[in-house]
This record gives C-alpha cells, sequence and structure tokens, in this order.
C-alpha cells in the first residue's frame, strides 16, 4: 500500500519535472551569449542570428559588384572612420546604445524587425537610439523604395514611411509615391528633388560600403553597440544585447571618433 | 547547434546523392551554383539538339535549403520573381519561363507567393536555327528568404551539341514541374466564371466552378506588379462545385491592366483572364459552421412555442382572441362538433400565416438578401418604427387610451365569424397572427434570429412553433370544446397584467431609444421621442377623432416614422469608454501583431448588443480583465457592428458566427484565434489570454 502511494508520488515528481524540463529548458539553452570577434573591422564581435545566415560564408559578402567609382570613395570614407559611418553622430553619448538597422522593404522580415526596432527606441526612452540603413539589395524597385525612404528621412518621416509602407508594398509609380507623400505629410517635390539627390546616393553608398566591410549576406542586419547580427532575432535577444552593451560601453571603438 | 549540424549533415547528404546521380560527362546539366540556401543548375530534357529540332524543354533547377523560400512571377506584397537574362547565349531564339503553381505563404502577416524545398522552372526554349547546337548562359538573380533575405546572382552555362538521346532523369524533373504549371482550365476542371472589382477598388469578388468539385483550393490573382492582394476569404458552394472568394486589394494603381487569376487546387490548376463584370458574384449560401445541434433546436423551439402562447395576451392579438371566444360562448346552440372544426380552421388560418411569413423569409434569402438578426436594429427606420409601435402599446397598456379595432373591421369579423363554413374561422386566425408580428419581434428576437442564421428546416421547424404557440388557445377549445366555459373572465386581474406587460414593453421602448441615439444621433433621437409623446398625448385626450384626426394621426405617424431615414446623418461614432485602450479593429492587423509576438484580444460589440454591455460592465471593464488588457504585451482590438460593415460581417461569417457578442484571442500560441463563449466570465478571458500567449518567447528559442 505504502509503496503504491510513494511510486504515485514519484511518478507525479517526475512527470512534472519532465514536463518543466520540456518547457524551459529550451530558454535555458539559449542562455549566455556566446560571441565571436571579428577581425575586420576590430574592436566588433559578431552573434548568430538565425542558423541559416550563420551558414553563409562571411567572406562571401555583397562587396562584389563594385561598378560606380563613388562606391569606391564611399568605401575609403566608411573605412576611415566607421563608426561615425554607422551611427551617425549618436555614437558618442555614453549613456546611449546605438543600433545600426540594414534593411530592405522588398525583405519580409525587414518589416517586422524595423517595426521592433521603433517600439524599443520608443520604450527606452532616449536610452536607445536607432540610425537607419537602407540595404536595397532586391533590385530596381527596392532602390527606389529606399531613396524614398531616406528622402522621408530628410523631412523627419523616416517612421511614419515605414509604418506607412506597413500598409501596403511599396509601388515603383509617380501616382504612388505622391500619395505616399502626402499620406505620411511631407513636400512631395522636396521629396522627389531628395531621391534623385547626391546626398541620398552618397549614403545608400554608405550603407552598401557597411554592409561590405561587416560581410552582410543580406537583410536585415543589425549592429548592436559593437555586435554585429545577421537574420532574424528574437526581441529578448535585442533587448539582452542592449543592456549588455549599455553595461559594456562602446569605448573601444567609438570614443575616440 | 542541433540544427546546423543536421543542416550541414543535409547538405553533405544532397551532394553525395547528386554525385551518385551524375550519370556522366554526357548528362544535359550545368554545373550548380552553391550556396547554403540554395543549390541551382540547368537541366535539359535533351542531351542534344536533334536534326530539324526547333525548341527544346529545359528548366532551372532549384533545390532550396530548409526553411529556404523563393518567388512567384508575382510574389505577393513583398519578394522580387526570379530573374534570368540570357545574354552571351548561341542559336537562342526566345526562352519562356513557365511558371508552375505556387503555394502561399505567412509570414509575419505578409502574403507571399512562391515555392518551398525544391522547384525546376521549365524553359520553353526556342532556337535561331533548328538543328544546330545551342550554348545557353543563363545570368539568374534569384531572391530566397528564410529568416534573412539573400538575393542570389551567379550563372550557369549549359552546351547542347548536335545529338539524341533523352536525359531521363532531367526530363522527368522538368516533367514533374511542368505539370504543375497551370493550364487554361480544359484539363484541370476549373472555370472562372465570374470576376468583379469593387468601385474603389478595394476588394477582388470572383465566382469559380469545377465540376470535380474543390478541396483545398486557393487563389492567387495577378493585376500588374502595382497591384497588392490581402489575404483571400474562400468559400465553397454547391456541394464544392463553385468557389467564390473575396481578394482584398491592399493598393491600386490609377489604371488597372489585364486580371489573371490563377487557380490551384491540390495537383491542378488553371490560370484564366476573366472580364471584368459589373456586379460582385454572390456568395454561396452554405452555412455549414451555422448547423445547429438538435438540443438546441428543441430549446429554440420551446422557446417559441412558449413565445407563441404569450402572444395571445399582447394588446393587439387579446380583442381578436376574445371576439373569437365569445362568439362561441354566445352561439351556445352550436354543436360541439362544429365548434371543435370552427377552432381548428382558426388555428390552421394561425399556422398558414406562420408558415407564408417562413416562405417569405425564405424566398428573400435564396434571393441573396442578407438576412441577419440585429441586423436591422443598424437601420433607424425600422428602430423608429418599433419604438413608436412599442411606446403606443406600452401607453395603451398603461390605459392612456383605448385601442379599438375599426368598426368596420370589427363587423366584418363579426359577419366572418358567423359565416356559414369554415372560411369565417380560418380567416380569424390568421387575422390573429397578422396583428401579432409586430408584437412578437422584440420578445422572439433570439428565436428569429436563430431561424434566420439556420438552414431553411430550421426557419421552418421554428415558425410553426411559433404558429402553434399562438393557435394553442384555439386547438385547447378544439379538443375540449367545454373549455370555453371556464376561460378566465375578465376582472381586476387583467389591470395588472396589462401592467407588467405594458413596463416591459416600456423597457423595451427605451432600450431601442438608446440604440437609436448609436445609430442616428441625439438630435434624430430627441425628435422621435417628441412625435411620439405627441401621438400618445393625442391618443389619450381623444384628439384624433374623426376623418382629419385620423389622418392628422398618420401624418405625425408617417414624419416620425420617415424622419430618421434623412436624418441619420453619421453620427460620431461613439469613442469606446473605459479604461482600456481599444485600438479600431483590423483583420489584417491581427496576424502581424501576432508575428510580432503580441497578444490580441478581438471584441466585438454593437449600441444595440445588450449581452455585448453586460460583458464589458461585468467582467472587460473589471479588475482583473482590464488590467491584463491593459498590458503592453496585450493588444485590445475592438470592432464596432452598430452600423452595418460588411468586414466585421465576413470576419464572423468566417467563425460560423452570425450575431454578437464575439470576443476571440489571438496570441503565438493561437494564431488562428481562441472564440470565446458570449457570455464572458473573467477566468475564460484569462486563461484564453495565457493560452494565447504562452511560449511566446519558447516558440522561437532555437
Amino acid at each position: 500500500m505504502g509503496v503504491d502511494r510513494r511510486m504515485v508520488l514519484s511518478g507525479i515528481v517526475l512527470a512534472a519535472g519532465g514536463f518543466a524540463a520540456w518547457k524551459y529548458a529550451p530558454a535555458l539553452f539559449e542562455g549566455p551569449l556566446e560571441f565571436e570577434p571579428i577581425d575586420d573591422p576590430a574592436g566588433f564581435r559578431k552573434i548568430e542570428g538565425g542558423d541559416r545566415s550563420a551558414a553563409f560564408d562571411p567572406f562571401v559578402g555583397l562587396s562584389s559588384q563594385e561598378t560606380d567609382p563613388n562606391e569606391a570613395i564611399a568605401k575609403a570614407r566608411v573605412r576611415a572612420d566607421i563608426c561615425s559611418a554607422l551611427y551617425g553622430g549618436e555614437a558618442g553619448a555614453a549613456d546611449v546604445v546605438p543600433v545600426a538597422s540594414f534593411s530592405d522593404y522588398y525583405c519580409p522580415y525587414c518589416r517586422v524587425q524595423t517595426q521592433k526596432l521603433v517600439e524599443i527606441e520608443e520604450r527606452s526612452s532616449g536610452g536607445v537610439k536607432v540610425v537607419w540603413h537602407e540595404l536595397p539589395l532586391l533590385g530596381e524597385t527596392s532602390d527606389l523604395a529606399a531613396k524614398a525612404a531616406l528622402a522621408a528621412k530628410r523631412q523627419g518621416a523616416y517612421v511614419a514611411f515605414h509604418k506607412r509602407l506597413m500598409k501596403s508594398a511599396f509601388r515603383a509609380s509617380p501616382e504612388y509615391l505622391r500619395i505616399l507623400a502626402k499620406d505620411i505629410g511631407i513636400d512631395h517635390d522636396r521629396m522627389i528633388a531628395d531621391m534623385a539627390s547626391q546626398s541620398v546616393q552618397d549614403e545608400l553608398h554608405d550603407s552598401a560600403a557597411l554592409a561590405g566591410i561587416f560581410a552582410f549576406v543580406g537583410t536585415p542586419a543589425l549592429v548592436i553597440g559593437k555586435t554585429v547580427i545577421q537574420g532574424q532575432i528574437s526581441d529578448r535577444r535585442i533587448e539582452q544585447l542592449i543592456e549588455l552593451e549599455r553595461s559594456e560601453g562602446i569605448s573601444g571603438i567609438c570614443s575616440t571618433a | 547547434m542541433f540544427n546546423r549540424l543536421i543542416a550541414i549533415l543535409g547538405l553533405a547528404g544532397l551532394a553525395v546523392g547528386l554525385l551518385l546521380d551524375a550519370p556522366g560527362a554526357r548528362a544535359a546539366t550545368s554545373a550548380p551554383h552553391s550556396s547554403p540556401a540554395v543549390e541551382a543548375r540547368l537541366i535539359a530534357a535533351e542531351d542534344g539538339v536533334t536534326i530539324g529540332t526547333q525548341s527544346i524543354s529545359a528548366a532551372l533547377d532549384i533545390k532550396l535549403g530548409e526553411g529556404w523560400k523563393t518567388y512567384w512571377r508575382s510574389p505577393g506584397e513583398v519578394g522580387i520573381p526570379p530573374e534570368i537574362t540570357w545574354s552571351g547565349s548561341q542559336n537562342l531564339a526566345e526562352a519562356e519561363i513557365l511558371w508552375p503553381a505556387p503555394k502561399r505563404f505567412r509570414a509575419f502577416g505578409i502574403e507571399n507567393f512562391g515555392y518551398e524545398k525544391e522547384v525546376a522552372l521549365p524553359l520553353r526554349i526556342t532556337l535561331e536555327r533548328s538543328g544546330e547546337p545551342v550554348s545557353l548562359r543563363a545570368a539568374v538573380n534569384l531572391l530566397v528568404c528564410s529568416d534573412i533575405c539573400v538575393p542570389e546572382i551567379f550563372e550557369l552555362s549549359l552546351e547542347l551539341p548536335r545529338g539524341d538521346g533523352i536525359d531521363d532523369q532531367s526530363a522527368a524533373q522538368i516533367a514533374k514541374f511542368a505539370a504543375k504549371v497551370p493550364d487554361d482550365g480544359t484539363g484541370s476542371e476549373i472555370d472562372v466564371t465570374a470576376a468583379y472589382i469593387s468601385e474603389d477598388s478595394t476588394a477582388l469578388v470572383l465566382a469559380a466552378r469545377s465540376e470535380s468539385g474543390f478541396a483545398a483550393p486557393d487563389v492567387f490573382p495577378e493585376l500588374g506588379p502595382e497591384v497588392a492582394f490581402g489575404a483571400p476569404d474562400i468559400r465553397l458552394g454547391d456541394g464544392g462545385r463553385t468557389l467564390w472568394g473575396n481578394v482584398p486589394i491592399l493598393y491600386a494603381g490609377s489604371t488597372l491592366p489585364e486580371l489573371r487569376v490563377t487557380i490551384t487546387d491540390g495537383a491542378r490548376a488553371a490560370t484564366q483572364s476573366p472580364a471584368l463584370a459589373d456586379a460582385a458574384p454572390k456568395p454561396p449560401f452554405t452555412l455549414r459552421a451555422a448547423v445547429p445541434g438538435l438540443g438546441d433546436v428543441l430549446a429554440i423551439t420551446i422557446v417559441a412555442f412558449l413565445g407563441g402562447l404569450i402572444l395571445n395576451v399582447m394588446p393587439c392579438v387579446l380583442p381578436v382572441l376574445s371576439i373569437k371566444l365569445s362568439s362561441a360562448l354566445k352561439s351556445g346552440g352550436q354543436s360541439r362538433a362544429r365548434i371543435r372544426s370552427g377552432f381548428l380552421a382558426s388555428a390552421l388560418g394561425v399556422l398558414t400565416f406562420m408558415w407564408a411569413l417562413a416562405a417569405v423569409t425564405l424566398l428573400l434569402r435564396s434571393l441573396g438578401l442578407s438576412v441577419g438578426w440585429g441586423l436591422q436594429f443598424q437601420n433607424p427606420s425600422f428602430l423608429t418604427v418599433m419604438f413608436l409601435i412599442l411606446a403606443l402599446f406600452a401607453a395603451n397598456l398603461f390605459g392612456a387610451f383605448e385601442i379599438n379595432l375599426p368598426s368596420s373591421l370589427q363587423t366584418r369579423l363579426a359577419r366572418a365569424d358567423g359565416a356559414p363554413g369554415h372560411m369565417g374561422d380560418f380567416a380569424t386566425g390568421a387575422f390573429a397572427a397578422v396583428l401579432a408580428t409586430p408584437c412578437s419581434a422584440p420578445f422572439l428576437g433570439t428565436a428569429v434570429a436563430f431561424a434566420l442564421a439556420g438552414r431553411d428546416i430550421d426557419i421552418l421547424v421554428i415558425f410553426t412553433a411559433l404558429g402553434l404557440g399562438l393557435a394553442t388557445p384555439y386547438l385547447l377549445v378544439a379538443t375540449r370544446p367545454g373549455l370555453v366555459s371556464r376561460m378566465p373572465k375578465p376582472g381586476p386581474w387583467m389591470v395588472r397584467v396589462k401592467a407588467i406587460l405594458g413596463a416591459m414593453l416600456a423597457l423595451t421602448a427605451i432600450w431601442l431609444l438608446w440604440v437609436l441615439i448609436g445609430v442616428a444621433g441625439p438630435r434624430t433621437t430627441i425628435l422621435v421621442t417628441l412625435g411620439t409623446l405627441v401621438l400618445v398625448t393625442g391618443f389619450s385626450f381623444g384628439r384624433f377623432h374623426g376623418r382629419t384626426g385620423a389622418i392628422v394621426a398618420a401624418l405625425v405617424a408617417v414624419t416620425v416614422m420617415i424622419g430618421p431615414g434623412f436624418l441619420s446623418a453619421p453620427a460620431p461614432a461613439a469613442a469606446p469608454a473605459g479604461t482600456t485602450n481599444w485600438v479600431a479593429f483590423d483583420r489584417a492587423e491581427i496576424a502581424r501583431l501576432v508575428s510580432t509576438g503580441k497578444t490580441v484580444f478581438v471584441d466585438v460589440t454593437a449600441d444595440w448588443c445588450l449581452t455585448c454591455k453586460a460583458n464589458k460592465a461585468l467582467v472587460l471593464d473589471r479588475d482583473p480583465v482590464a488590467t491584463a488588457l491593459d498590458t503592453p504585451a496585450v493588444v485590445p482590438m475592438q470592432a464596432d457592428w452598430t452600423r452595418p460593415d460588411e468586414r466585421i460581417s465576413r470576419y464572423l461569417e468566417s467563425f460560423g458566427r452570425f450575431g454578437i457578442p464575439f470576443n476571440a484571442v489571438y496570441g503565438p500560441a493561437a494564431p488562428e484565434g481562441i472564440v470565446l463563449s458570449e457570455l464572458l466570465s473573467s477566468q475564460e478571458v484569462l486563461e484564453a489570454l495565457a493560452r494565447a500567449s504562452s511560449g511566446s518567447e519558447l516558440t522561437r528559442a532555437e
């Protein structure tokens, strides 16, 4: 009798333990962040985002098609001061964690990630600053969308632009751009002019040069502080990294700039 | 870690497999392009170009790694279709890509159409000079996405010398995917019968037919590169032989190019270019989800029967019954058999009228009129008429005035009653049923709603029960004619019954008034109330007598009834009160929010829905639910159905619901939604929230 009861009890305990292990073990295994230092650019390190992006050979980046001489110039410019190119003027402040986001409007997951970053930045009340890089890898329309985004950014409407694109896909037509400008409340003519401007082109070249230097294979990609991530990453991971970068500081790479 | 190991092993296996497969140097395949995401080759069915050959069949053979996808010629909301340019090729006149039917992918709330695992894009290659060797140089731009999007840009080359022979393996692969290329509908037996684009270009509605029946169809419309479509709402009808689809248009350009519609169903697929119709095809009436259980039918039948019984004491019916009974009492000389058959005829009259009502309802429904109980509460004219009737009857029951049937009618009734044969009895019954209809609606709402949403047989059953209830006094007398003398005699008890009924009617009237405020705005409501007061006062002081009085009364009544139709300018949608920060309902947004790890609580409500108000007051606006809805991880979404809204109706219909309250919880662990019961409890809401969100982080952990 007693034995039976004990067996039932231990059975229950075992089952409960098994359930707990099954339920919480994956979270435990996600556990500590594993970093791998990067040789070039020095001072940065990488973390594996999704499994898939990690399987790519990091030396086969996107830097293969250099045709425009401006791209070479941009590369040299970025090389000279990676930190400023990556984070603009945001890298200096001690209590701010800078995040560089590389995305393409034709990459499904990018939209979601951009949205997440906007929310994280809003929640942080100044503790996180996201710098948006456009990395249009997916053809002409993708390039046009990137230019429109950067033009919107020049009128302080980058996030509004993005939120608008969450509702409907970007379409490469003059009529669409007119409606878009009206919807997000920016000056249409100025946007069109900016899209064709050298400053937008330079910014795209800079982002592309950065992508080449960091050997990004696709989008989305992120640099948080001094950590490089490619592909999809969970919200929790992003928050975890931001906290880590906040405590460690990015003095090693950016303070001297 | 494990996943990576498996991926590596898988790739190694693939490589070994390819080595074993390779039948030698003569194989009609190009050197592959390999990356961790994709392995692509050019393959040809023939080993060489035989004499006189004008065209050869080839394919871009793509093997995708686990989790990777590539896209169809219309990639969906985002994405880029594969692109091949042939510069540098020799003896190539044209190379046409034949697109195999795509699969729909939903990720992060975005609709994408494409391929996973493996696909071969068949190529129809036309030669410049027939029978001569061909040299293919394909510059391929292939977007592949998993958790990252990578543009794969590579070149493949394939030389086909003069010669013959078939590469069995390549030919089989090409044939396999060529079979998946949609046809024009002949072989696949799929025919797009109608297509309609709404005037504001927000939706494409289409109908298709397949004699062999649809199993699990999907619809992929194409309207040029500018137009993006959302997730389709697909319904089957006629035993699966007809398909009806409503595809939201997310963004439409100024000009609409020719429409192409691809319909897939299992292994078969067809692409057609239907002409645009002037009107939307009607959805099929397969309310399969609404088929109620036997228990439900029984319960509702009892309600309908009791409702019918109660109708007998309604102010509009009571006079008829008493006339009938008193005439039976008076004519004491009649034989029992005559009384019996007379009352049976009256009962039949009641039933006949009810059946006629059922027939009208069925007819309306078969004509495609959207009938759903509660919908009429979105119509200000209906509300006003109901309010007017209820207010007048309530006033009458409180003794403000007497309703006398017009004397001519009374005479005719009396005469008919006395008429030989049973036609008179029959007419009395039918007349009682006619008079009962205005009173029945507010008390029988549930039963009628159930009937309208149900099958044809349900409508018949419920109207019959209603009729039986109403006819019960007649039937009772028919079975025991002696009862006539034992019917309750008029007395003080009638005053009490009248007061109670009056209070019930008054309450219903007040409720209708409140609904009217929501639908037509406060101004209209005040006017309607004033008009009704004028009528009641006029009646109670006997001002409306004679012909002029009747005309004045009728004028006032008509004004009050019709006025709201004109006045009901859109009242400002009442801002949802309470502490919860409701966001407006957006069906497409649900999936997107869920994909970002959020839990979404959907509440469909309306001003005229009493149960919704109860849910709100007792559960949603109270702790602990109010607090649970207020957390950042939860997005409370509210759909206001006070006015008709097709999007909300369709959403409800997708759950087989035709009425509200309706609540559902979506989350990473429940992307399809957990539907809650009509009458909410705090525990149920909290449990559903927990269930929907549980493991939102765990599911994402590698």
